[in-house]
Parts: structure tokens; sequence; C-alpha cells
């Protein structure tokens, strides 16, 4: 963008030398050349104005007062988070409710002696996360979302089926259950970041 | 008719060679007074007037996303995004800073909220030198281009924080405070990200590479 600014920054970060002979190695002073010698620009290949056309076309400009984004995402949050809590206090008994995932694997067969009775509640309560969040932005549609994001959706979904899957068999294998809660909340997080720059903006 | 002429054409050479500068000098402020007009056109929607924007900025703006991302597709993409994003918060440009420099940062925070979002979720498990490693593998054989200066070249297969680093201070020229800021890391991580991109750099472009970007160099 601006060579000149930069310029004054390359100067910095001299020490080391590599494995390479100093010979056949470039001095600071011409590798500073080389990037003050960068191309300012370069051209896409193909036109990208098509593509940003039909997206403006579908897209409001935001004006300076606009807020909305900001006080609708965190009352999404609140509603979740409300909705976990009370999820939480009519499932669980007391002497449960504070145990992490692991502990209570460990417990489990104490406890619930029920086979995938926590793989289970964590769907169930997976499922639920997902209605609030999806209620909280209308109800969209996956399909108004880019195709890659589509793909990287549908790669998380079938990536936790398939624990879930391995879990009906070990359901006591603590880090199969902890890469579920990772996976349930990587897809919750993406949805929200999709949604909230595709949607809400 | 021949000193006429000769005349004529000295009279016309004297001309142009004072309006020169002067025609350098106004068409400058034309364009900056144009651009003006475009950005307050595109504020009140005005497609057209934002497509000059367009025209104007979106190669340096696709160079950022190039060197950010080491990804030609993924580059396209983003720089698309980009004027999307653009054109929807345009109006928060108040004209405190030169609208280049307002819309490589713009620029920048959407390539880096890109490469948070589209960071494949598998890839998160692993370790951050794990990642890179896998950067540096992939961006070899995306950086085959034989248009893209040897410089580029290298910088494409830096891991991807030492190259995020090298770009936005050495090429955008933003401060460590502000990239340690932008990327989520320390001040000191920044600095030695910096360090260890250019002593990839200078280990990776040895003589005979310096040779030959000078040869490209002296062809353009």
């Amino acid at each position: 963008m601006n060579k000149q600014v930069p310029q004054k920054h390359l100067n910095q970060g001299h020490e080391h030398q590599g494995q390479l002979p100093i010979d056949k190695l470039i001095s600071d002073k011409k590798l500073n050349e080389q990037v003050a010698n960068l191309a300012n620009e370069m051209s896409p290949e193909r036109d990208l104005w098509p593509g940003i056309e039909r997206a403006l076309n579908h897209k409001i400009q935001v004006s300076l007062g606009d807020k909305q984004s900001n006080v609708f995402v965190p009352s999404a949050w609140a509603a979740s988070i409300a909705m976990v809590m009370l999820m939480s206090w009519f499932t669980f008994s007391p002497s449960t409710v504070e145990q992490s995932v692991p502990v209570m694997v460990q417990n489990q067969q104490k406890t619930s002696p029920t086979p995938g009775q926590l793989v289970n509640f964590m769907q169930q309560n997976f499922k639920l996360q997902k209605q609030t969040l999806l209620a909280s932005y209308g109800q969209p549609t996956v399909d108004r979302l880019p195709v890659a994001m589509q793909k990287e959706l549908t790669q998380l979904a079938d990536a936790r089926a398939s624990i879930r899957k391995a879990l009906l068999t070990d359901n006591n294998n603590a880090d199969l259950l902890n890469l579920l809660d990772f996976t349930q909340q990587q897809e919750l997080k993406l949805l929200q970041q999709l949604y909230r720059q595709y949607q809400v903006i | 008719m021949d000193s006429q002429t000769t005349a004529d054409k000295h009279h016309k050479k004297v001309i142009d060679g004072q309006g020169l500068f002067s025609a350098n000098k106004a068409q400058q402020s034309s364009n900056i007074d144009g651009e003006q007009a475009w950005i307050a056109q595109a504020k009140q929607g005005c497609q057209s007037a934002f497509y000059r924007l367009y025209e104007k900025h979106h190669k340096s703006i696709y160079a950022l996303c190039w060197r950010m991302l080491a990804d030609k597709d993924s580059a396209e993409d983003v720089c698309q995004e980009v004027f999307v994003v653009l054109w929807q918060k345009i109006n928060n440009f108040r004209g405190e800073s030169k609208f280049s420099t307002w819309l490589h940062s713009v620029a920048t925070n959407v390539v880096l909220g890109h490469l948070r979002k589209n960071k494949n979720w598998l890839q998160r498990v692993f370790s951050i030198e794990e990642q890179a490693q896998n950067v540096v593998e992939a961006s070899v054989h995306l950086t085959d281009d034989s248009t893209l200066m040897m410089l580029d070249r290298h910088i494409a297969r830096l891991p991807e924080r030492a190259r995020l680093v090298f770009v936005l201070f050495a090429v955008e020229g933003y401060r460590h405070e502000e990239i340690a800021k932008m990327l989520k890391m320390a001040v000191g991580s920044s600095k030695s990200q910096y360090h260890r991109a250019r002593n990839l750099l200078k280990e990776s472009l040895t003589t005979n590479d310096f040779i030959s970007v000078e040869e490209e160099l002296s062809h353009e």
C-alpha cells in the first residue's frame, strides 16, 4: 500500500544467518530493497466485479448510527445461555450439575446406568442451543450461505455424527466425549459467526 | 508556411511542456476530487460511483489479500468480500485519513476474519507449528505462478503467522502494537515472528534467487 511508511521498519531484525553459507545468503540491505520493490498492485485472473455487483443488490448500507447488530447479538447470547441453564436445571440432579464432562464420565456408572445417556443429553442440549441460535437469527436456511461455508458445516455435522456413532459403542471414552463437545461448540460458533456476517450486518 | 508550422509546433511544445507539470498536478487533484465525489455518491447508494472506486483500488486490495492468504482463489473471493463490506460500511468513512489507508484497514480486517472463520476445525486441535508446516507444504504448489515476483513466491511459502506479521509490518506499514492487537498475540510474539520471517526469507532467497529477482525487475 504505502511503501514510504514500511521502509523505516525494514532495518529491524538482522541477527540470525541460517544454515546456508554466508556468501549464498542475501544481505539485509538486499532483502529490504526487494521488499521496497514489491508491486503495489496485482491483477486477479477473473473479473471480480460481477460477483460484487450481485452481492451489492442484496446488501444494505450501514448508516453511522446503526447499532442494530451490536444490540441483537448479545440478546441472542443471553437467550442461549438462559435456555441452557434452564435445561441443565431440569435435567441434572444437584450432584451432577457442577461436574465437567470427564468427571461425569468417570462417575457415569455410579450415577447413570443407562448406556449413552450422557451422549443423548449432549445431543439434545446441542440441538436446543442450535435451535435457539437459529431462532435468534430468524430461522435462516443454510442455502443462503456461500457454498464453501455450507461444505464446512456439512463436514462438522458429519464429524459430529461419526463421533456420536463411535460413542454408542464406546460410551465411556472421555476423549471422544470431549471431542463431541468440542465439535458441537465449533459448529455453534461457526453458525453464529456466519449468520452474524451474512445476515445481521 | 514552414516557419509558421515550426513556430506552431514550438508553441505547442512550449505549451505542452509548461502544461506537463501542471497537467500532472491537475490530474492528481482531479483524481482526488473525483474520488471524493465517488465516495460521496457511493454513500448515497450509487453503484456506478462505487464501481469507479473498485476500479481504482481493487488491484492493490487483491495484492494485500494474495500476500496474506498465499492462495489465488481465496484472495479473489476475499477481495470480493472486501468490496461488499466496503459497500456496507462506506458511510463509516469520515475522511479523517486517506481513503486508500482506510480501505486497506477494512481489507486487513476482512482477511483476518476470513482466516479465523475458515480455519478448518480440525486444524484448531493441532499445534500452531503443525498448522504452519501444513501451510508451507500447501503453499509450495500454490505459488508456481510465473507472473509473481520471486520475493512474493517466497513470502507465500512462509508459515502463516510469520507471513501475516511480515506482510502487515514490512509491506503494509503497521506497527507491532497494532499487529499484536489484530492477530491477538503479544507484541513480543509479533516481533519474533517478524524476525523469523526475515530469517526464513534470507535463507530461502539465496544469491541465485536474488539474481533472478534482479533479472525480473530489469525485464519489467
